[in-house]
């Protein structure tokens, strides 16, 4: 049988020796950058023999595009797995993989860290209106057109979505005395709630001071924060996304920001990255920072580091560690 | 029961309620004073004879200028007290009051989770490096080109606290949320159930050690320019600093040489050596973050804050004596 193929598309920053050291299990390709066409081009003129395993970034998104069917179908039929770095991987059309017998994984747990520091960073910069000062500041206006804030000690912090990123953030919330409830697709066992109080979606909505979305997208749940939603919300509410744009409505949230049904908001995602609608930044409520969750040395590395294990498992044992999932019941056509 | 008279210097914003409720025993009285010069002819020619104690914000300042040795001694003889509205009262010069037999209240604790909070969120921003993305966001140009450098996790990383007091305390509970280990360095080692698994070390570990160091301590005679050039050249290279005390604990003329040459790679800052003007080496930099000195700026602990100065104030009236005094007048 001839040697498997690993392609690597678009960049590996910080575990560039471990890369190479996966050379010594499989022969190695790279599409560095590129464009779409380019790149299905490439795959239909065979250039990838006996490709089977594909390290890709939600960074490397945009020299391919999405791994939607249509780019699915061109991929060498020897292909078996996608290692994805990333814990969100909506731009990869699952179902389609499994009916062609690839399994895929993403980078659960080494996101969760940076990406709870950024909900509380977020979380902290709306209860205290932070915007208007910051730039004020540098403005050098002092504190300009200042507004007091709020304590986050006591107010209750819902939580949409209480998976691994979800727990991070309740348990840095517990710390500044928030009280913590959750919304899951099913309750979590008791030893796993730590103090969390289940409740409805309804319920979430109705009686959360703050609310933090830290949930995935999918069909299901695109815009599942719309005008309904909003209107079911406390007055005042206080709205925080580090998930996926497309969860919220922007448009209705500039809406409820000018009502003041949202007091203040606080997004490191956004429905069209890098567009941001425009009531958005003509706000002074809403603290924005630009799809940044995991933006650090160490946690760049760690998530490399697992997209490369998930690679080298895939090759010599035939099984990823971080498989999605959606898929985890599927085997692999070999 | 003779009435006494309170003189009220700057606001009360929201603890309106408490306050006049004073004046079912006491004259509440405020200066017609817009300046330092006029505060002190009123005090001079009578018209604030027969004060008692004092209320005093911190904005007060802009009218009268600090509590120094020059106003505290042209204040009426009958002064006794000074109830001050905020936990750093390094406006007031303790000594003088102390030799003229004033005694002085600061407000402590109930400032500790909203400063602890700002100082949290200035720790994250400044170790994540967020503030040139939230420029560039703004500036329509997202991430930024080139992107800057990308920010380093709290995770595992020490956090030495310099002044571990009420302040400091809330905050190293609010760190370790966040998985960071605590060094800290105070007048006096705390015990161990106040240091609570923090680990106490000299001024120069806590410099040379930390990889964030947060300034928690007052401003007075001893802690000016705390930091300064010779202490930055102790640091690890890299070094992040927040303040929230004041501003004048750090050199800030040297810190931005020091921001400059890449010793300390960011700061989060609350304070500064002369507010509101800022060195504008800090304004340049956009590695830095910087809030106007809202420390204490909610509605909550605003209203907490003045509730427990007018508890003071009560206190001193019903009972001739302050709830809490400032430490250095503990023994007087």
């Amino acid at each position: 049988m001839a040697q498997k193929a690993a392609l690597l598309i678009g960049d590996i920053a910080h575990a560039r020796k471990e890369w190479t050291a996966v050379g010594e299990i499989a022969k190695l390709y790279e599409y560095p950058s590129g464009s779409r066409e380019g790149f299905i081009s490439k795959c239909k003129a065979g250039e990838y023999k006996d490709l089977y395993a594909i390290y890709r970034s939600n960074d490397s998104n945009k020299h391919t595009g999405n791994f939607d069917q249509e780019l699915i179908d061109v991929l060498p039929s020897t292909l078996k797995y996608i290692c994805h770095n990333g814990a969100g991987y909506d731009n990869i059309d699952i179902p389609a993989c499994t009916n062609k017998g690839i399994l895929v994984s993403s980078t659960p747990v080494a996101v969760n860290d940076a990406t709870a520091d950024v909900a509380i960073f977020l979380m902290l910069g709306a209860l205290r209106r932070v915007t208007v000062p910051f730039q004020a500041v540098r403005n050098g206006k002092w504190r300009g057109d200042f507004q007091l804030g709020r304590d986050p000690k006591n107010k209750v912090l819902g939580i949409l979505g209480m998976g691994g990123i979800g727990s991070e953030v309740a348990k840095r919330a517990k710390a500044f005395g928030m009280q913590v409830q959750y919304h899951n697709r099913h309750q979590l066992p008791a030893k796993e709630e730590e103090g969390a109080k289940y409740v409805t979606f309804e319920e979430l909505l109705k009686t959360s001071d703050v609310l933090s979305l830290n949930l995935s997208l999918n069909a299901s749940t695109r815009h599942i924060i719309s005008k309904p939603q909003f209107d079911q919300m406390k007055d005042g509410i206080i709205l925080i996304n580090t998930a996926r744009g497309l969860l919220i409505d922007e448009a209705a949230l500039v809406d409820a920001l000018k009502s003041g049904k949202v007091w203040s908001a606080g997004l490191d995602v956004f429905e069209e990255e890098p567009k941001i609608h425009p009531g958005l930044l003509e706000a002074g409520n809403v603290v924005l920072l630009p799809h940044i969750g995991t933006g650090t040395v160490e946690t760049q590395r760690d998530m490399e580091l697992l997209v490369l294990d998930n690679l080298k498992s895939a090759i010599k044992e035939q099984r990823l560690l971080t498989q999605v999932p959606e898929q985890k019941k599927a085997k692999a056509n070999i | 029961m003779t009435r006494q008279k309170v003189l009220l210097l700057g606001e009360i914003e929201h603890a309106h309620d408490s306050w006049n409720s004073l004046s079912a025993f006491a004259d509440l009285i405020t200066p017609r004073a817009q300046t330092r010069a006029e505060f002190l002819d009123e005090c001079r020619n009578g018209r604030l004879d027969g004060v008692f104690v004092i209320y005093r914000t911190f904005a007060s300042v802009g009218i009268t200028g600090r509590f120094d040795d020059e106003l505290v001694n042209v204040l009426p003889d009958t002064v006794k007290f000074i109830c001050h509205n905020g936990a750093g009262y390094d406006q007031i010069d303790v000594y003088v009051c102390t030799a003229r037999g004033i005694r002085v209240s600061n407000v402590p604790t109930a400032v500790n989770d909203a400063t602890a909070d700002i100082n949290m969120f200035l720790i994250l921003g400044a170790l994540r490096g967020f503030n040139p993305s939230m420029m560039s966001l703004r500036e329509g140009n997202w991430r930024g080109h080139p992107p800057p450098p990308l920010g380093h996790d709290p995770q595992g990383k020490t956090l030495g606290i310099l002044g571990m007091g009420g302040i400091g305390r809330n905050l190293k509970k609010k760190a370790e949320a966040f998985s960071m280990k605590i060094i800290y360095h105070n007048r006096c080692r705390l015990t161990d159930e106040l240091a609570d698994g923090a680990r106490y070390v000299s001024f120069e570990e806590l410099l040379s050690t930390s990889d964030v160091i947060s300034l928690n301590l007052p401003l007075n005679q001893d802690t000016h320019h705390k930091l300064s050039t010779r202490e930055f050249e102790m640091m690890k290279k890299g070094v992040v600093i927040v303040n929230t005390a004041r501003g004048a604990v750090m050199d800030e003329e040297a810190l931005v040489k020091a921001l400059d040459a890449g010793r300390v790679a960011s700061v989060g800052l609350d304070v500064y050596e002369n507010e509101p003007k800022i060195h504008p080496g800090l304004i340049a930099n956009p590695h830095v973050i910087l809030v106007p000195h809202m420390g204490t700026w909610t509605e909550q602990t605003q209203t907490a804050m003045e509730e427990w100065n007018i508890r003071n104030v009560r206190s001193v009236l019903e009972t001739g004596a302050l709830h809490n005094v400032v430490p250095e007048q503990a023994d007087v």
